[in-house]
């Protein structure tokens, strides 16, 4: 009896201490794979790695592989494709809100601006005291320069859309009305001005410096010159764009490079011309990388694995057209022509032999021309320039040229000239609108600027944008071309034009998601001041 | 002390004393008592029965041959009780034999009943439980246990989300009350908690490695009073399983064997080639491109491919188990061991299970039991038709494609003159792609109860669910025409999880004279832990070598996660929780639950949630006006309340999660994978509950009919904001996860009703009944900020808009959209008919041109009135929450025959048939269905006149809801609406079973015990309008319920099978 007792104690004894053996930390599960919130944010270098996601990777991929080309320069009319609905809506000028495009554009941006978010209000409450103050703006600055084009774009595809600072708040409160398209603009020049005071003015390849900052707010500043004007511009307005972006031209000490065709190679990632490039890497999978090869590439030969060309993208009569005899560098960097032979593409198999009209702008190559194994149709390793010096150069003309028909000042030759010069073209001794329209179309195909470019127009000359936009349906100019390499000479493809209603001053301005609208009614009722 | 209180000390002590005096001289008195027990079924002996005499816990347990001796007191009364059997007590006269017969139980009223760490006779509850059979579940010859529960349990709604061989249901018990995809309900088999089940559908379903049919009995705790025991995990109830355990008795040997195969039910309408070149043709005539020469004559074309026949076979399936049970009056066992074998419907998808299963009970000394249920399983599952979408794919893949060329290689699609949507070919998927799941699961539990006094018990349980697992993919180098080229790649991952829960809780249980009470009181914790690892390579050398070492190692990949190290990750539980049972005069029982539960998945300060509820039943029969009344077995009223708790969220939302990504800086970046919120708490839900159990003539007729008002506060869920948050529930590129918050207020409301009879009962036939019927009523009651405009919405990426909306007022997830009003057909409507609008309010104009609206497009309801088609004229479409679920089992049994049939249907829910979208859009670029031969045709008044005047035009066919062949779509024409959202109600005859048990007497002839053989079939038809393949349409998210998808369709199945037991 005595002994079954010792037994029973020992054995209740036991699973006393297999109670007690559970320690307070038994419910701390941290995970193990990732870093929290909690115990970052200590050191300069930690910082530095979170605003190193802001410049690449899975935030930047919807909005550069859905809508920076198919809406900055399909829906200008610089790129055409003409079957599947979404792309043929935006190429016909019929967008809806259901365009799946369209979509990824607004949600691409706006994940930008959540990273955005997230990473300055870390620093603002979480940093730890030891980490200079110079070194937390600077930090916030490279956030604040990411957000602000995050936001410029959104403003110029929607005008009024919602501002978000801290997306935490949405948690509580997550129905935002739209902001007036001015006030957008406003958010966008004033962190972009906490940038261009905080950023350094040199820093490791691929970051932005205050001349990125300072170039784009040059940019922004001679867009926001007409907004709500008509006729001509806000001349204050223009007189900032000219201070900023004329600062970068002269006090940069950065240089265009020389080559252009070399600009968009992969070997000349981050090069002094570049201000502000998207960081992608190789190898990243789905979803992480940029994937423009795989979609716009005209034949899938050139591409890694032969993987590719979903979408090919051709190039438009009316872009064509705008080559001058003597543009034959900026033409072949940007556009494959029937016949032209590209060494540099499938290298290992012989180069690459043109059969038609296609897009070169962003086509690399594939995995061995670029040295890169893990690289896949997923994750081109080119640096696609959202800003670079060229742009400003040509911001800085017209900033000058401002509500003027023409000008020879000193200073707009000089760079609108260098821009011309490099790429072998004669050099002129006038600017006119557009001359400088033309000008920026060439330079800046497919790299999503000409939309930007034609929006900037309709907000101060409305009905001549109307205008411009069906001249290029009256003169056929949205439709692909066939050239012939024999007699070199393009012509426009008849089969199918197509047909499209006038457009108007709100083909400026695409519709908001219509699953934003639904989820968010306040989206559809008149935008409101933020400030 | 005072004097009364010594008194009463005095007197408690002399009476103990008394007691064991009494306890020791009893011997003195007693007689001996022989006899043997048999079962009134066979005449059998029953080992194993435990004879007790009332009131002193003094008894004895029968022997192997059924044979007893006690001594006891004349006067005194013995009670006779072995699990199965209906109690009997016998009043001792005198020395001598007393042989006993016992009843094998038939009605449910003697039924045992798993109430949570404890077991209960069914009479004796308070809370609302409903059970089924291990026998009752076999019927439908399920893969998995889980597929057999539909349409068996009230108050339980059951949907199949895949049907691949091993996929997973998702089951709702009473309704959707968090809305965080983790409504399913805990599943506790032998005590031992499977983990929650992320995404089952997607054929790694974890309770797939029970093999039903070693299971005894299932248990579905319902009400907050049944499972408050069980705590935070089980507020949306608790399905409890209970495998077979060994009885006392000679070994007994059973075989149970069924093969069979199955087939698909229904196959979808897609368009022949001369359909599909006759459309295209036209289309080109159109559009003024995309013609395609080779279709200049649709007479002379074969019938092309038909895709679906290709995929689809008919495929065999076959089970085979071994069981041996038996043991003496001190240990008892189970050995059982199955092989089962199952090809999918489409090619590409096979699953196998092998297991052992080993149940030992031992009672080692009198105070000490100790056993263990131990389960090893081995599964091999072939999921490749899952993972490379050849179901959809073979729907989306044209006619024109030959399955293979002439060469023998295999087609794919191809148009020498213009674009093609890059579309593998899905029969050359299923053949060459591999994608093999492998898993070992050691499961089970061991158990010690130790007997410390004779009221009080200690039980010390520990019990694990041990997983191992591999995923072999290899993909070799393909290439269909212009359909999306492959290089090879493959890929091999390994992972186990683990799960062990430390239990030990103290039982009592005491019998004062009118006066019953039992209680528990115990501590439980939990840790989930893990270890995974993959890698991945390109450019293999050869298709034939595929191990990962054999690629290049330059595209090497991995990843990989843990939680053992320090400090640990997975997620951890801890809990404290007590119950007390009063019963008075076996008329008045009151139930009282506590339990506080700790979890991981909470900031600190939130951690601790508690869990409590209360019920009370009152066995009316039992009361002195009813005893006389013969007819009434049993007749009780049952009422329960609970609070309840939900944590069903993953670890570490509540910070945010920073994730190393690679980019183009040097170095690592740090990615905000999740916006956290650091005040997320516990979801709360009070739960009330009243219940009657009644039993008439016998158990001839017997009902269950439950009313229940569950109020969920606080509701925990991962919140889909919109996009402009950044974030997404679910997945998007760059987007973080979406936070969890407690976001609002919700109830349930509804009945279950259960109802069984035996119709006939005769000599030689007999017909049983049971039917059971459930209704849930849902209903947002708060959404926080934002007033009427607040709302939960999802998205269906195929139309690229809101489909479904909950909003406060309406129940969870009502489909949402416009009202499909016919399409453009006549002058009069599009110039009177409301158009859609731009963003400025300006309607369309009337015109083919591109931008405009024009014959064909599709007509939406102007609901608001203001003239203009815009975002405010959506309306909620319908549910896709059944309004009514029920079944109905018939049992007839006429000589050794018996025939089953099982209905279970589904009423008033609604589906969204995403499957039809793209094949009934003539914009599309891969196939249609024969119904897109109907898109809106144009004709002239005038031949000769203007095809853009609105007035010589007109539409043919106008009652069409197919689209015109314009290419523009200015109208959005698939914008959501009504069209869409189908009538998913269905009944289905889930299955018959036609059974021949051979005669006894024949059998003896050959040593065996009884022979049964029969022939099933499964999902043997469907009724129901829905146009898809099937309108069964699970699951995990509620937000998102109801969405066909192109799931993989149930099959109909064919067995035929046979149960032998050796003597």
């Amino acid at each position: 009896m005595f002994m079954k007792s010792i037994h029973k104690i020992i054995i209740t004894l036991l699973c006393a201490a297999a109670v007690a053996g559970c320690k307070k930390s038994f419910l701390d599960r941290p995970s193990n794979s990732q870093i929290s919130s909690l115990n970052f944010y200590k050191t300069t270098s930690d910082l530095r790695l979170a605003t190193a996601s802001l410049y690449g990777g899975a935030q930047w991929f919807q909005w550069n592989t859905a809508a920076m080309i198919p809406i900055g320069d399909v829906l200008s009319g610089t790129g055409s494709f003409q079957y599947s609905n979404d792309i043929v809506q935006v190429f016909t000028r019929t967008i809806t809100a259901q365009n799946g495009l369209v979509t990824n554009g607004w949600v691409g941006l706006y994940n930008v601006i959540g990273q955005c978010n997230g990473v300055i209000n870390a620093i603002q409450t979480q940093a730890d005291p030891s980490i200079s103050a110079a070194d937390k703006n600077a930090a916030i600055a490279e956030a604040k320069f990411v957000r602000a084009v995050a936001y410029y774009h959104l403003a110029i595809y929607w005008g009024a859309v919602p501002i978000i600072e801290d997306n935490s708040k949405l948690i509580k409160d997550p129905l935002l009305p739209r902001n007036i398209v001015s006030d957008v603009y406003k958010f966008v020049a004033k962190d972009l001005t906490f940038a261009a005071q905080n950023l350094p003015k040199t820093d490791e390849k691929g970051r932005v410096t205050t001349w990125s900052a300072q170039g784009m707010l040059g940019k922004v500043y001679l867009t926001m010159a007409g907004v709500g004007k008509s006729g001509s511009r806000d001349q204050a307005l223009l007189d900032s764009a000219k201070k900023y972006a004329g600062n970068v031209c002269k006090n940069s000490n950065l240089n265009l490079l020389p080559s252009y065709y070399d600009l968009f190679k992969a070997q000349n990632n981050d090069n002094p011309e570049s201000l502000f490039a998207l960081q992608w890497a190789a190898g990243v999978g789905y979803g992480n990388g940029n994937a423009m090869q795989l979609y716009f590439a005209p034949s899938p030969d050139i591409l890694p694995q032969k993987i590719g060309g979903w979408q090919a993208l051709q190039p438009t009569y009316d872009l064509y057209r705008m080559y001058a005899a003597k543009d034959t560098v900026r033409r072949k960097a940007t556009i494959m022509l029937n016949g032209d032979f590209y060494p540099e593409l499938n290298a290992a198999g012989g180069g690459y032999k043109a059969t038609g009209t296609g897009l070169k702008k962003h086509i690399i190559g594939n995995d061995k021309d670029n040295n890169s194994p893990t690289m896949d149709g997923w994750s081109s390793p080119e640096h696609n320039a959202i800003l670079r010096l060229a742009d400003v150069y040509l911001v800085y003309a017209e900033a000058i040229l401002g509500n003027n028909s023409t000008t020879s000042d000193g200073d707009a030759l000089t760079y609108f000239n260098k821009v011309r010069a490099r790429a072998g073209v004669d050099i002129v001794t006038a600017i006119t609108p557009a001359s400088l329209r033309t000008e920026r179309r060439v330079e800046l195909a497919f790299e999503g600027q000409y939309w930007i470019d034609l929006v900037r127009y309709s907000y101060y000359d409305p009905s001549n944008a109307v205008q411009f936009l069906n001249d290029q349906d009256a003169t056929h100019g949205r439709i692909s071309f066939t050239y012939d390499p024999t007699t070199k000479k393009a012509t426009r493809d008849t089969t199918a034009t197509p047909i499209t209603l006038p457009a108007t001053v709100n083909s400026f301005t695409l519709p908001v998601p219509s699953s934003e609208v639904t989820t968010d009614p306040k989206l559809a009722q008149p935008p409101v001041p933020y400030y | 002390m005072d004097k009364n209180l010594q008194k009463r000390v005095k007197y408690q002590i002399s009476l103990i004393i008394a007691g064991i005096f009494l306890y020791i001289s009893a011997h003195a008195q007693t007689v001996n008592i022989t006899g043997k027990i048999t079962s009134s079924d066979d005449g059998q002996p029953i080992p194993g029965v435990s004879i007790k005499i009332k009131g002193t816990g003094l008894g004895t347990v029968s022997s192997i041959d059924g044979s007893y001796n006690i001594a006891a007191e004349p006067g005194k009364v013995l009670v006779f009780n072995f699990l199965g059997y209906s109690p009997r007590e016998i009043t001792i006269k005198q020395a001598g034999a007393i042989n006993v017969t016992l009843n094998s139980t038939s009605s449910n009223l003697n039924e045992v009943v798993v109430i949570g760490y404890a077991k209960a006779p069914r009479k004796d509850l308070t809370g609302s439980i409903s059970s089924i059979s291990g026998a009752s579940l076999r019927q439908t010859q399920p893969t998995t246990f889980d597929q057999a529960l539909q349409g068996k349990v009230a108050g339980v709604v059951v949907q199949q989300v895949s049907g691949q061989p091993g996929g997973g249901v998702s089951i709702q018990i009473r309704g959707v009350s968090s809305i965080t995809g983790s409504n399913a309900p805990l599943y506790v088999i032998d005590g031992i908690v499977i983990p929650p089940v992320g995404d089952p559908g997607n054929g790694s379903n974890p309770l797939n490695a029970i093999n039903p049919s070693e299971i005894e009995s299932v248990d579905v705790l319902k009400d907050a009073s049944a499972t408050a025991i069980y705590g935070s995990q089980a507020t949306n109830g608790v399905v409890v399983v209970t495998t077979k355990r060994g009885k006392a008795g000679p070994p007994q040997i059973s075989y149970d064997f069924y093969t069979g195969y199955q087939e698909i039910i229904k196959r979808l309408p897609t368009v022949d080639l001369p359909q599909f070149a006759t459309f295209i043709n036209a289309r080109a005539v159109a559009w003024g491109f995309d013609a395609r020469p080779e279709f200049a004559n649709p007479q002379y074309l074969g019938p092309g491919t038909d895709w679906q026949k290709e995929l689809f076979r008919k495929a065999p399936m076959m089970n085979h188990t071994l069981t041996i049970n038996g043991g003496d009056a001190r240990t008892q066992y189970l050995l059982s061991t199955s092989y089962f074998n199952q090809d999918g419907i489409a090619l590409g998808s096979n699953f196998k299970r092998y297991s052992l299963r080993l149940n030992l009970d031992n009672k080692t000394t009198d105070w000490l039991k100790i056993g263990t249920s131990l389960q090893l399983a081995h599964i091999n599952e072939n999921v490749n038709s899952t993972s490379s979408s050849v179901i959809s794919t073979a729907l989306s893949i044209t006619p024109d494609v030959p399955v293979l060329n002439g060469d023998g290689s295999f087609g794919g699609v191809t148009d020498p003159n213009g674009w093609v949507q890059p579309v593998a070919n899905p029969v050359a998927l299923a053949k060459i792609v591999k994608d093999q799941k492998r898993r070992n699961q050691i499961f089970g539990n061991v158990y010690a109860e130790i007997q410390l006094t004779k009221d009080l018990s200690l039980r010390n349980e520990l019990s694990g669910n041990f997983d191992f697992n591999t995923e072999d993919r290899f993909s070799p180098t393909y290439s269909f025409g212009k359909g999306t080229p492959s290089p090879n790649f493959g890929s091999s991952a390994a992972g186990q999880n683990f799960y062990i829960v430390i239990r030990n809780f103290l039982t009592y249980n005491h019998n004062f004279k009118k006066f019953h009470i039992d209680a528990l009181a115990g501590h439980e914790s939990q840790e989930n832990t893990f270890e995974n690892v993959s890698g991945a390579r390109r450019n293999f050398p050869s298709n034939n070598v595929q191990a990962i070492n054999a690629g290049d190692a330059s595209t090497a990949t991995n990843s990989g996660d843990n939680s053992q190290s320090n400090p640990t990750g997975g997620s951890a539980r801890e809990s404290w929780f007590g119950r007390i049972n009063f019963s008075w005069d076996d008329r008045y029982l009151l139930t009282g639950n506590i339990r506080d539960d700790g979890s991981s998945n909470f900031p600190t300060n939130n951690r601790w949630g508690t869990t409590y509820s209360g019920g009370f039943a009152w066995k009316i029969n039992n009361e002195a006006f009813l005893k006389g009344v013969k007819s009434i077995n049993e007749l009780k009223l049952r009422l329960g309340y609970g609070l309840t708790n939900n944590q069903g969220i993953p670890g570490n939302t509540y910070v945010t999660q920073l994730a190393s990504v690679t980019n183009g800086l040097a170095g690592t970046a740090q990615f905000q994978n999740n916006l956290s919120n650091q005040s997320v708490k516990w979801e709360k839900t009070d739960y009330y509950n009243a219940g009657i159990d009644a039993s008439f003539w016998n158990g001839r007729l017997g009902f269950s009919l439950d009313v229940y008002d569950r109020e969920t506060k606080d509701l925990l869920l991962q919140v889909p904001l919109p996009a402009y948050s950044g974030t997404v529930a679910g997945w998007g590129p760059g987007s973080m996860q979406a936070p969890y918050a407690n976001v609002g207020s919700l109830t349930n409301k509804g009945f279950d009703f259960q109802i069984n009879s035996t119709n006939i009962t005769s000599k030689n036939f007999s017909w049983k009944t049971a039917f059971t019927i459930s209704r849930n009523n849902n209903k947002v009651t708060y959404l926080g900020a934002g007033g009427t405009d607040a709302n939960l919405s999802q998205k269906s990426y195929v139309i690229n808009d809101i489909i479904e909306k909950t909003v406060v007022g309406q129940p969870v997830g009502e489909f949402y959209g416009y009202v499909f009003d016919g399409i453009f057909a006549k002058p009069s409507d599009l110039l009177n008919h409301a158009r859609p609008a731009d963003a400025n309010g300006n309607p369309y104009p009337v015109s083919p041109a591109g931008g405009g609206i024009w014959y064909g497009d599709r007509m939406f309801k102007d609901l608001n009135g203001d003239g203009i088609i815009d975002s405010r004229d959506q309306t909620f479409l319908g549910s896709p929450i059944p309004k009514f679920q029920y079944g109905i089992n018939n049992t007839f049994n006429y000589k050794n025959f018996d025939l089953n049939i099982f209905f279970s249907g589904s009423y008033g829910n609604k589906v969204f048939n995403q499957m039809a979208i793209q094949q009934n859009d003539p914009q599309n670029h891969t196939t249609y269905f024969t119904s897109v031969l109907d898109y809106a045709k144009l004709a002239m008044v005038d031949p000769a006149g203007s095809s853009s005047d609105v007035n010589n035009v007109y539409v043919t066919n106008p009652n069409t809801t197919i689209v015109g062949v314009r290419n523009d779509n200015t109208n959005s024409n698939n914008r959501p609406n009504s069209l869409m959202i189908e009538d998913g109600s269905f009944l289905r005859c889930k299955n018959i079973t036609l059974g021949y048990r051979f005669s006894e007497s024949l059998l003896s002839k050959i040593a065996v015990k009884s022979v049964r053989i029969y022939a099933n079939v499964s999902n043997a038809f469907i009724i129901t309008k829905y146009k898809g393949m099937d309108p069964e349409i699970g699951s995990w998210n509620p937000l998102q319920a109801g969405w066909d998808s192109g799931y993989y369709p149930q099959p109909r199945v064919f067995t035929i099978g046979a149960n032998i037991t050796l003597r």
